[in-house]
């Protein structure tokens, strides 16, 4: 099916959030319809009132019960629909189990469609972590839910916004633990898993850079004897497997060389390490109006057996509802989740 | 001039090649060797002539006024390649600095990079320029900030392993370094009242205590006593975000809890115009953000924004300095 544009499940998030605006705003934009078919999996009457009473569109809504049947034009909302939710009532920017169910399960079902080959890739909009607890769905998360319901172990958090690209060996965990849980054997991973991420964007020959845990990267061994001990040898094994990566590099200059085109992804030791960098360049300045539009990021778990790309930011419960959230990311996030079904072989 | 085998030698000519980096009512004087800087000049193809410096107030025009600390055999020097004879001449340049700004000859000192490997094979046993500079004038409590335009930021915590930061840290710790920054705001800049951010530890800020505590336990109840005495102090804040609010203009600057918590984000916004400020000195110093780069020395093809943004800030201080000293 290599002459067809890719299906993807595009998720509807938290019902009280921004997630339905983004979605309906992104999808006013063409030029995603030239690389891929978007379907929203979603409760129809919370995405009409996102058309209607939110953003004031007059894109018409499509419901199909095979993903494959979205008609996939520009001005139509094509969604494979969630029922019997029971969202009556529900109140924007307000947190509801009901509401954190039905993101859930709008993942969820965006999950087994993907699992069963229905659609090519999946793409997030934010949820909630409270709601989905108070409706008894225990998880830190989408990448969580996505392990789990996919059967995941060796999976890694990829954030990106232009050249830069930042694949994490840890995440949620902290800071004084880091140093404990990486491995030779998980960096080299997240190096293989970072190198075929870029591999499926189409870059041939990825150029990897490896970032080290110390200031410094350890000034041989001053500050920390990471770099030596684990670091170095994982770097070793990547570059013995054909890999081309490099390091590892000082920390505090090596997004520097990544953003300017030095490298075509980074593999940061901690949560912060790759997300300071990342979300320094993904906010948008509108120097016409001298205040912050947007973001540009995405988010891609590496690893998967599915293809998943999210948006950089969370629910925004306080803007919910009043038509301000810039729909930069969800639009970032189709392009990536499009760009890497393409890719994949 | 800072090593004279790195690209010191070269960000001084090429800062002198260009009178409009000058701050307004400032003398710029070199301490450094007449002979490097002859030879510098001569590479570069400059017509400018490093003279001796006298105190008679005349401009210099296409020279570059040189208090002459050193007289290396330039015959031997290579670029790239320090010796003992470098590393001993760069030291001499900050404390004959540090005597001259005691004695009231000058007002302050721009340094330019040096190499501590060079800095402790000469016989001068300090961490670097800030250690030694702190020993000269006695000074016991001192800090670094990294300044630019858009980003200011501070650490608690500085050249140590990342494991060991959370036990380094410590309410008293990041109080100090709170009350430095502020002070440095206050004083050195002139902001009458400082609003600062103060970065958490872990992901999130802990997430409620998920991802660690350190923000309940340490830095909240550090920002708390800082608040009790009046200061404009906010955090702990998720590490990801607020040096993006900072540099919206939402703060004055960033108490940061480790290196690369601070230095990543400064880096990016400033990589080639960020300005290193000595805090806790009794003397003003500035620095360039930036090493030795013995790997271009010799290139020409250094980029000298750093050093005109710090004498730009060291001149800054001075005068902020001087007008609450009357």
């Amino acid at each position: 099916m290599s002459t067809n544009k890719p299906v993807l499940a595009v998720t509807m998030g938290d019902p009280a959030g921004i997630g339905p605006e983004i979605i309906v705003k992104a999808l006013q934009d063409a030029k995603l319809y030239d690389i891929c078919t978007p379907v929203v999996i979603a409760d129809v009457d919370v995405m009409k009132n996102a058309v209607s009473a939110i953003v004031h569109s007059d894109a018409v809504i499509n419901v199909v019960n095979e993903p494959r049947d979205a008609k996939g034009t520009v001005g139509t909302i094509d969604i494979f629909p969630l029922e019997g939710l029971g969202l009556d009532g529900f109140k924007l920017g307000q947190l509801d189990p009901r509401c954190g169910n039905a993101a859930f399960q709008s993942v969820k079902t965006a999950i087994e469609l993907a699992l069963a080959g229905r659609v090519d890739g999946t793409v997030t909009a934010p949820l909630n972590k409270e709601a989905i607890h108070l409706a008894g769905h225990h998880y830190d998360g989408h990448t969580e839910i996505y392990a789990k319901l996919t059967n995941s172990r060796q999976y890694s958090m990829m954030l990106a916004d232009g050249n830069l690209r930042v694949a994490h060996v840890t995440t949620h965990i902290p800071l004084v633990k880091v140093s404990e849980t990486i491995s030779v054997e998980r960096i080299l991973d997240v190096i293989r898993l970072g190198h075929n991420a870029c591999r499926n964007l189409k870059i041939k020959a990825p150029r990897i850079a490896v970032a080290g845990l110390n200031p410094h990267a350890g000034e041989n061994g001053i500050f920390g004897t990471e770099e030596q001990t684990i670091i170095g040898p994982a770097v070793e094994k990547a570059r013995e497997e054909g890999i081309d990566a490099q390091g590892p590099f000082p920390p505090d200059t090596v997004f520097c060389k990544a953003a300017g085109g030095g490298f075509d992804l980074v593999v940061a030791m901690y949560h912060d390490q790759g997300h300071i960098p990342l979300k320094i360049l993904s906010f948008i300045y509108d120097d016409a109006t001298n205040t912050w539009s947007g973001m540009t990021g995405v988010n891609v778990t590496l690893g998967l057996p599915i293809i998943r790309s999210s948006v950089d930011h969370g629910t925004a419960f306080e803007n919910a509802g009043k038509n301000v959230a810039s729909e930069q990311s969800m639009i970032n996030a189709i392009e990536y989740a499009a760009m890497l079904a393409s890719g994949e072989e | 001039m800072g090593c004279p085998a790195s690209v010191g030698p070269e960000l001084i000519v090429k800062y002198f090649s260009n009178p409009s980096q000058f701050p307004e009512n400032t003398e710029i004087v070199v301490l450094g060797d007449i002979g490097v800087l002859k030879k510098c000049c001569k590479e570069m193809q400059s017509s400018l002539y490093p003279v001796c410096w006298t105190e008679d107030g005349k401009p210099y025009d296409t020279a570059i006024p040189v208090i002459p600390v050193s007289q290396l055999d330039t015959a031997k020097l290579q670029w790239g390649s320090p010796s003992i004879e470098t590393g001993k001449a760069m030291a001499q340049y900050i404390t004959e600095g540090v005597r001259l700004i005691k004695e009231g000859i000058l007002q302050g000192i721009t340094t330019c990079p040096i190499s501590k490997n060079s800095l402790n094979e000469a016989g001068y046993h300090f961490p670097g320029h800030t250690e030694m500079l702190a020993h000269l004038t006695a000074s016991k409590d001192y800090g670094m900030m990294m300044a630019g335009s858009k980003l200011k930021v501070t650490l608690a915590t500085i050249h140590c392993a990342l494991e060991e930061v959370p036990a380094l840290l410590s309410r008293e710790r990041i109080y100090s370094a709170i009350k430095m920054t502020w002070s440095c705001l206050h004083h050195d800049f002139g902001i009458a009242s400082p609003k600062l951010a103060v970065a958490a530890l872990n992901p999130h800020g802990g997430e409620n205590g998920i991802f660690g505590n350190q923000e309940t336990t340490i830095i909240g109840p550090a920002i708390e006593q800082a608040r009790s005495e009046g200061l404009d102090i906010y955090g702990p804040f998720p590490p990801d975000t607020v040096f993006y609010k900072c540099s919206r203009g939402d703060f004055d600057g960033v108490v940061c809890m480790y290196h690369d918590q601070g230095l990543i984000p400064f880096k990016l916004l400033h990589f080639s115009d960020g300005v290193n400020v000595t805090m806790g000195l009794s003397i003003v110093r500035t620095s360039v953000d930036h090493g030795t780069a013995y790997d271009i020395a010799g290139q020409f093809i250094a980029d000298q924004n750093s050093l005109v943004e710090a004498v730009r800030m060291a001149s800054t201080i001075i005068s902020n300095r001087q007008k609450q000293n009357t």
